[in-house]
């Protein structure tokens, strides 16, 4: 049988049955095959789109709508597209309930691929007469505003032809609009289109119709699944207002009269409008405005407690200074404007009496100066010499202070805008300030000004050297104080790279009377750490090193200052690069010299400065290249090794020797010192020797490649210890501690052997011989020691191995079971170390197992053990952890138990601060039953005989008190 | 509360900084006697009632005026309020003492006062300040408390 869409029928049809609506896929589908012609169709549903009915047209119309929307967009010719428009623009003038159906239609007759722009002209004529936009519901008018973004955006030049009619119709379909997600979108669409349509007369209809939303106060209902945020419509209309320079005038009006408001949202947008409104608005707009702007900017700027209003502000007053400089060069306002922040901003600098208060002042200074080199110039240039004068008045010391951190932040911001050179006068002042500073007995006057004078070394004439160089020189000699100390050495540092000749004369050749180093021995080694700092600039490397290569070589009294001194310089990576060190050794023979210093010296001088020789050894290799380094190893080693047969201490130079090798460096030596290592580790009765015998162990065993090599020194390793007697009774602890170097050096490598060897810890933690030990071994492994094992020593580093130690260490734990009583405390310390350096967000996945440790562990008299514990238990209250949170009645009286630890000061610290955090992190249903007793317990702390453990104290304590009480500020 | 606070603009001064850790402080063995800079550290960040200052920004209180004797376990505070005819002076005391009574040992006898001539009912607010009958009752009063537990948190 002919389906009814072939006959007349179709339109009953469409009247009485609803089935019909869901056939249109086949409908489409004959007529894309050419079965059905589409004329014939709309024929037969002739019946029902004239029919006399409203409800039958409103049916007939809602059916066509269909089809058109799901027949192929390319399907239909621009002749037949011209009729369906023709169509449809004339069913505009039909009765309201058929118009959302034609509304429909027409969005998918535009998207249709023929569809000539020229129809909508006619099109929106009739839908501006015919239809008022703000009486059909929302998702009709949201079809209105689409068809106008979808035409605009198939052909704007058209849409421009259509004139300002077009434009009224659009204004007028708009005005009212009260949906947020319709606003939203005509928002969105409206920068879009102000910018290209003309809006000829209509510019102020058109401002008043978008800025009736200013500001927007908005609040979307708190069920509402798709919610637009006031926020997001904020965003959108502040784009809209400052769309084209014409809206101008009547935005700054209107952005000015808000900015007055006692709305906070009110002020927020204005200053962000006014942000943005200087990247479209013309300069000229600007003019008679900039007073009331200033004032409204300048009470904001100094608001005392927004800080989210003061960003914008600045921001504001930021893009504003910049769109006035454009034309700074012939238009007075800019300057004038300028001038105006300037002289409220100095009363304001002139009244402060707090830090705060100035540098508020200071920082909208800076604000306008960065944005533009003329107002930089202007701005810098006054305020030097204002600041200047300033400190002379002798503010506070603070103040006092403030001013000479200012003025470096403003030579650099000069410096940034490159107008230095129109403010020379100025800046040459600042260097005499610091001088003024320094010449103070405080410390903190002299660090500041210390810290300035190396921003503005630039500037620094040179008839100021000398007198900088006096109090440089005096401060190094006498100072005590580390953090005076140091910034002096660098201030030297930076006039030397101004002045090299001077500071030659002055300083290496003069003060520290290079040539003579060792007669004055007053203050030597502070003096040999500023030469040794020194040598790091080119200038003075030869001649600075060549000497205290001497004074090393031939004077034994004084050579061990001197090795300190370069070693704590030399390894100051951002002081001396590697190139640096390696030309030093290539130039000078470093090493030799250190070497043959070390050789004479073994015997006799003291563990601590053998360090710093063998520090220094190592530190050079290191930054040497491969070849480099085995050529020096082949050069010393043999004759070094033989040594070792006569006296153990010798191996110390052996091992800075190979500390720092590069990984790729393996000669024959490796396996005979390897078997030295591993006799001194465990036969050695020296404590020191016997850790640098297990680094070395431990850097053998991570930097051979794998493969021959590592098998080597892996087989020399297991041979030794199957051979090596077990009848000493201190050999099972050093056994246990060159385990955890073992497990260290491959767990860092990623090698799975040191499953192996941690079990072997493992299970002597559970002996009661050796438990303390075992959990020191654990330490080890998990601590980061400072020379060995890690990359500056070109070892390799697994990122992740902590991770990995914890999920070993549980997994090992578990199939050992509980442990016995005598190593019970061990055990847990063990535990604590892990527990302490394992990354926190893995404890957070493994709490369950790991917080009922802790818990138990509170009961243990060892600080060691406390202090790891509770510092995983404040981690866990601090992230509000509800399995501790269920256990607070066994936790709480541990931890009042502790809070009176009289053996140490930090367990009864952390206690009460875990305290502190508990009250402050739960739910007050969970606190609210031990308040009173909790309470009572603190009492005894506030008269603790330590300060520190007072103030925690008082700060648990009246945390506690406002548990579930009036006033207490928390969320739940 | 359209009520204006008494003293609008009152003089904002400098923070001291924090009192630094000396080494005898973290020495186990060294018993540190409470100061009055002790006392002062505990109720320099007291909230002003109607400023978002505290008392020390606003020298209410100051180091100088507080006086300890750990012989006879007394402590004495003497407060200065902005202006002399402060309404938030009794407050402020109150406010002072409740921190204390919390937050010192019990065997101190505490003495909370306004600074002689600073301020126009200097006796009254001693005497009530002093009254242990009326201390206790105010903290009685749910919206007092709430009103000093936001100024002391």
């Amino acid at each position: 049988m002919e389906a009814i869409w072939y006959k007349s029928e179709l339109a009953d049809e469409i009247i009485k049955n609803n089935d019909i609506f869901n056939q249109t896929q086949s409908i489409i589908a004959d007529v894309v095959s050419g079965k059905l012609d589409i004329t014939v169709l709309v024929e037969n549903m002739a019946g029902v789109l004239t029919s006399k009915e409203v409800e039958d047209r409103e049916r007939g119309m809602r059916f066509f709508t269909k089809v058109l929307k799901e027949i192929p967009a390319d399907y239909l010719t621009e002749m037949q597209i011209k009729f369906i428009s023709k169509f449809y623009v004339d069913r505009l003038k039909d009765n309201h309930r058929v118009i959302p159906a034609v509304l429909e239609g027409y969005l998918s007759v535009i998207d249709m691929k023929h569809y000539n722009v020229q129809s909508s002209g006619e099109y929106l004529t009739a839908l501006f007469r015919e239809v008022a936009c703000q009486s059909q519901v929302r998702q009709d008018r949201y079809n209105i505003y689409l068809t106008i973004q979808k035409l605009f955006i198939k052909n704007v030049e058209y849409m421009k032809t259509l004139g300002p009619d077009f434009v009224y119709g659009f204004i007028s379909s708009m005005d009212g609009e009260r949906d947020p997600r319709n606003l939203l979108f005509l928002f969105n669409f409206l920068p879009n289109f102000l910018s290209n349509i003309p809006l000829g007369h209509l510019v102020e209809e058109m401002f008043e119709v978008i800025s009736c939303y200013y500001p927007i106060d908005f609040h979307p209902s708190p069920d509402d699944p798709a919610a637009v945020s006031r926020n997001d419509l904020a965003a959108v209309l502040c784009p809209c207002l400052c769309a084209i320079p014409e809206f101008a005038e009547h935005c700054l009006v209107l952005l000015i009269e808000k900015l007055d408001s006692n709305l906070r949202v009110a002020k927020i947008d204005s200053l962000m409008l006014l942000a943005a409104s200087c990247k479209t608005f013309k300069y000229e707009s600007y003019g008679p405005f900039l007073k009331a702007l200033w004032s409204s900017l300048h009470r904001e700027l100094t608001h005392k407690t927004d800080e989210e209003l003061k960003l914008v502000a600045h921001d504001a007053l930021s893009a504003l200074v910049s769109k006035l400089s454009t034309k700074a060069e012939t238009d007075q306002s800019f300057e004038n404007f300028v001038k105006g922040i300037l002289i409220s901003m100095q009363s304001a600098i002139a009244e402060s009496l707090t830090v705060i208060q100035f540098m508020e002042a200071i920082k909208i200074l800076l604000t306008a100066a960065n944005t533009s080199k003329q107002s930089c110039i202007l701005i810098i240039k006054a305020m030097i010499p204002a600041i200047l004068a300033y400190y002379e008045f002798k503010p506070l010391v603070k103040l006092q202070i403030s001013c000479l951190d200012v003025l470096g932040d403003m030579y650099e911001m000069a410096d940034h805008w490159e107008v230095l050179g129109e403010m020379e006068k100025e800046v040459n002042e600042i260097p005499q300030l610091c001088l003024t500073a320094v010449s103070e007995r405080a410390k903190d006057y002299q660090v500041s000004g210390f810290k300035t004078l190396i921003r503005v070394k630039n500037v620094l004439h040179i008839d100021l050297v000398l007198p900088f160089v006096e109090i440089l020189i005096y401060n190094i000699q006498q100072s005590q104080d580390s953090e005076l100390l140091s910034v002096c050495v660098e201030t030297v540092h930076a006039i030397a790279r101004k002045y090299p000749e001077l500071i030659m004369t002055l300083v290496v050749k003069g003060k520290c009377d290079l040539e003579n180093l060792t007669q004055d021995k007053t203050a030597l080694q502070k003096r040999l750490d500023l030469l040794s700092n020194l040598a790091s600039i080119d200038d003075f490397t030869k001649i600075i090193i060549e000497e205290m290569l001497k004074v090393i070589t031939t004077n034994d009294e004084e050579a061990s200052k001197v090795v300190k001194a370069l070693s704590g310089s030399i390894s100051n990576i951002s002081l001396y690069t590697e190139e640096k060190v390696a030309q030093i050794e290539s130039d000078h023979g470093l090493i030799s010299s250190i070497m043959e210093w070390l050789l004479k010296s073994i015997l006799d001088e003291s563990h601590e400065s053998l360090n710093h020789g063998c520090t220094l050894i190592s530190n050079t290799i290191c930054s040497l290249p491969p070849e480099k380094q085995s050529s020096i190893l082949s050069k010393h080693s043999k004759a070094i090794l033989e040594k070792c047969d006569s006296n153990e201490m010798y191996f110390l130079i052996l091992e800075c020797l190979y500390r720092s090798t590069s990984p790729t460096i393996y000669d024959t030596n490796f396996k005979d010192i390897m078997g030295l290592a591993l006799k001194l580790a465990l036969n050695s009765d020296n404590q020191l020797l016997r850790t640098k015998a297990c680094c070395m162990v431990a850097h053998f065993l991570n930097k051979a490649q794998s493969g021959p090599n590592f098998e080597i020194l892996n087989e020399v390793l297991k041979s030794y210890l199957t051979s090596c007697s077990r009848d000493n009774v201190n050999i099972l602890p050093r056994l246990i501690e060159l385990y955890g170097w073992i497990t260290k050096a491959l767990i860092l490598r990623g090698n799975d052997l040191f499953q192996f060897w941690l079990s072997k810890i493992m299970i002597s933690i559970s002996t009661s011989e050796c438990s303390v030990e075992a959990s020191e071994a654990i330490k080890i492994i998990m601590t980061d020691s400072e020379d060995c094992l890690n990359t500056r020593h070109h070892c390799r580093t697994s990122l992740l191995y902590r991770q990995r130690m914890f999920q070993t260490f549980v997994t090992l734990t578990e199939k050992l079971g509980p442990p016995n009583t005598d190593s019970e405390e061990a055990y847990y310390l063990s535990w604590g170390y892990v527990l302490e350096k394992t990354p926190k967000s893995i404890l957070n996945s493994q709490i369950n197992k790991v917080s009922p440790l802790v818990v138990d562990a509170l009961v243990y008299d060892n600080k060691e053990l406390l202090k790891v514990m509770l510092d995983v238990l404040i981690h866990f209250v601090q992230s509000k952890n509800i399995t501790v949170g269920h256990s607070l009645q066994t936790i709480l009286p541990r931890l009042i138990n502790l809070t009176t630890y009289v053996k140490c000061m930090d367990v009864r610290i952390k206690s009460l601060q875990c305290l502190y955090e508990i009250a402050n992190s739960y739910q007050t249903r969970l606190l609210l039953p031990h308040k009173q007793d909790i309470l009572i317990d603190l009492a005894p702390s506030l008269d603790d005989k330590k300060r520190l453990v007072r103030n925690v104290a008082v700060k648990a304590r009246t945390r506690w008190y406002l548990v579930g009480a009036p006033g207490e500020s928390k969320e739940d | 509360m359209t009520k204006i606070a008494d003293n609008v603009n009152p003089n904002v001064y400098e923070k001291g900084s924090e009192r630094e850790v000396t080494s005898s402080e973290r020495d186990e063995d060294v018993v540190d006697e409470i100061d009055s800079r002790e006392i002062f550290d505990l109720l320099r960040n007291i909230n002003d009632p109607e400023h978002p200052l505290t008392l020390e920004e606003l020298r209410v209180i100051e180091e100088r005026n507080i006086y300890v004797d750990n012989k006879d376990n007394s402590v004495r505070v003497y407060f200065t309020p902005t202006i002399p005819h402060c309404s938030m002076a009794t407050l402020i005391g109150l406010s002072i003492r409740v921190l204390l009574l919390r937050a010192l040992p019990s065997r101190y006898k505490v003495t909370v006062e306004v600074s002689e001539g600073t301020h126009v009912s200097e006796h009254a607010v001693n005497k009530q300040l002093a009254d242990k009958e009326r201390v206790a009752a105010a903290l009685e009063n749910k919206n007092l408390v709430q009103i000093i537990n936001q100024c002391v948190a």
